[in-house]
């Protein structure tokens, strides 16, 4: 039994890690994360609504 | 792997891109460096035979919105081999390798050309409870940085995120996200902010490190002259209806389809300093203000606190429409105006003050 992590996960826009449970070849179970985390939602917080658009774009 | 000699004719024979088309792409570089057309045969020649160092491009807390800008440079077969020759090492948006190999590759080029290779950097750095809010291969996007950036031989920063901590910086700054230079020092860095910056900005500061070995001169904020030495508000071409006082005053209003100034709906142009209405977009085919929404100030630090609500107007710009007040207001406006062009005086210099100083003046030298 052995666990694999792929870290970074490239060609995607965003950061992930997978990590997997292998079992005489078989992936028996697997996680993923995110590895970054700015806090949009908190930043927008009493915000006039009129600029929603432009900040929540930048995820 | 490093292309060590040779330059890029063959590789741009290779690629089918004929002479003619290279020579008209160093003619435009030197155009956006605002060098003297005298300067172009000295382009043509480094950018054909110089050594091109490893590029390295650091994705951190981003929305690879500068890579989208990179990756679209709308000429590309010019403009993105001088990218591919340098030799993009790493860059986890575009590279076939992940995980374990991905990291060789970044770490093999660290090793060998240590002092040597160039770094870009696309999003800020968290730095609060240890950095644990951006990591990739399990290492913080802070040790990263330090370690990477610091051996470097200069590090760009792309996007107002990696220069000045941009939107994850923003108020309340929930991760303690700062910029490059907050957090790496003793390499020259360039920063290009923008949101996104633009890839005709990028290119011609590799054009300028490789023709004459060293970096543009940059304003306080380490931003390239050439790029951001002049206002939104004094390239613009709706500067005309400013003067005239002729003003937006309603999104789709009459003065809106004729292309009046937007300054009344919010626009930002004249707190910024960017080549957009010069270089433009979209293959130079438009920009913000050109497509009839105000400039949001992108390239200044801490834009999304000083520059929001994006559409409420500054409330103090000098200069009224000549036309419209000529008639109506007399002097006592013209002593108002320069009482407001004294205190945007004031206030951009504290803004400049509030930011750590770390001018890179290298000027170019004469022939």
């Amino acid at each position: 039994m052995a666990k694999i992590a792929i870290d970074p996960v490239t060609r995607i826009e965003g950061h992930l890690r997978i990590e997997a449970q292998v079992d005489g070849g078989q992936v028996t179970d697997a996680w993923s994360s995110a590895t970054m985390w700015r806090g949009i939602e908190t930043i927008l917080q009493g915000r006039d609504p009129r600029d929603a658009w432009y900040f929540t774009q930048r995820i | 792997m490093p292309n060590e000699a040779g330059g890029l004719r063959e590789t741009l024979a290779q690629r089918g891109v004929s002479r003619r088309d290279f020579l008209k792409f160093c003619s435009a570089m030197t155009a956006v460096l605002a060098l003297p057309p005298r300067y172009m045969p000295r382009v043509v020649e480094a950018l054909e035979t110089a050594t091109r160092p490893p590029l390295l491009w650091l994705e951190y807390q981003d929305c690879a919105g500068n890579t989208e800008s990179l990756l679209r440079a709308s000429k590309p077969t010019v403009a993105e081999l001088i990218l591919d020759v340098l030799s993009l090492d790493y860059h986890e948006t575009v590279m076939a390798p992940a995980g374990h190999q991905a990291e060789k590759s970044l770490m093999d080029t660290v090793e060998a050309y240590k002092g040597q290779y160039l770094v870009v950097v696309e999003g800020s750095i968290p730095t609060k409870d240890g950095g644990i809010y951006c990591t990739i291969g399990g290492h913080t996007a802070l040790d990263l940085v330090q370690e990477i950036g610091g051996n470097a031989a200069a590090i760009i920063t792309v996007g107002t995120c990696a220069a000045y901590g941009g939107i994850p910086a923003a108020a309340p700054n929930p991760t303690d996200a700062v910029g490059v230079r907050d957090v790496v020092k003793g390499v020259p860095i360039i920063n290009l902010p923008g949101c996104p910056m633009n890839v005709q900005n990028l290119t011609a500061v590799i054009v300028h490190y490789l023709t004459f070995g060293a970096w543009p001169a940059t304003d306080q904020l380490g931003r390239p002259l050439f790029a951001y030495g002049s206002r939104i508000h004094d390239d613009c071409e709706r500067r005309a209806h400013f003067d005239a006082g002729q003003f937006v005053e309603e999104w789709g209003d009459e003065g809106h389809r004729k292309g009046w100034c937007l300054y009344k709906m919010g626009c930002k142009g004249p707190e910024t300093f960017h080549n957009c209405p010069i270089v433009r977009w979209n293959d130079g085919t438009s920009w913000p203000v050109g497509a009839g929404h105000g400039c949001v100030g992108c390239s200044e630090p801490a834009f999304w606190d000083t520059m929001s609500p994006f559409y409420r107007r500054l409330p103090s710009v000098p200069g009224f429409g000549v036309e419209a007040t000529a008639d109506k207001v007399g002097l006592g406006i013209v002593a108002g105006v320069a009482g407001a062009f004294a205190l945007h005086g004031v206030a951009s210099a504290v803004r400049a003050k509030a930011r750590p100083l770390n001018k890179t003046k290298v000027e170019v030298e004469e022939e």
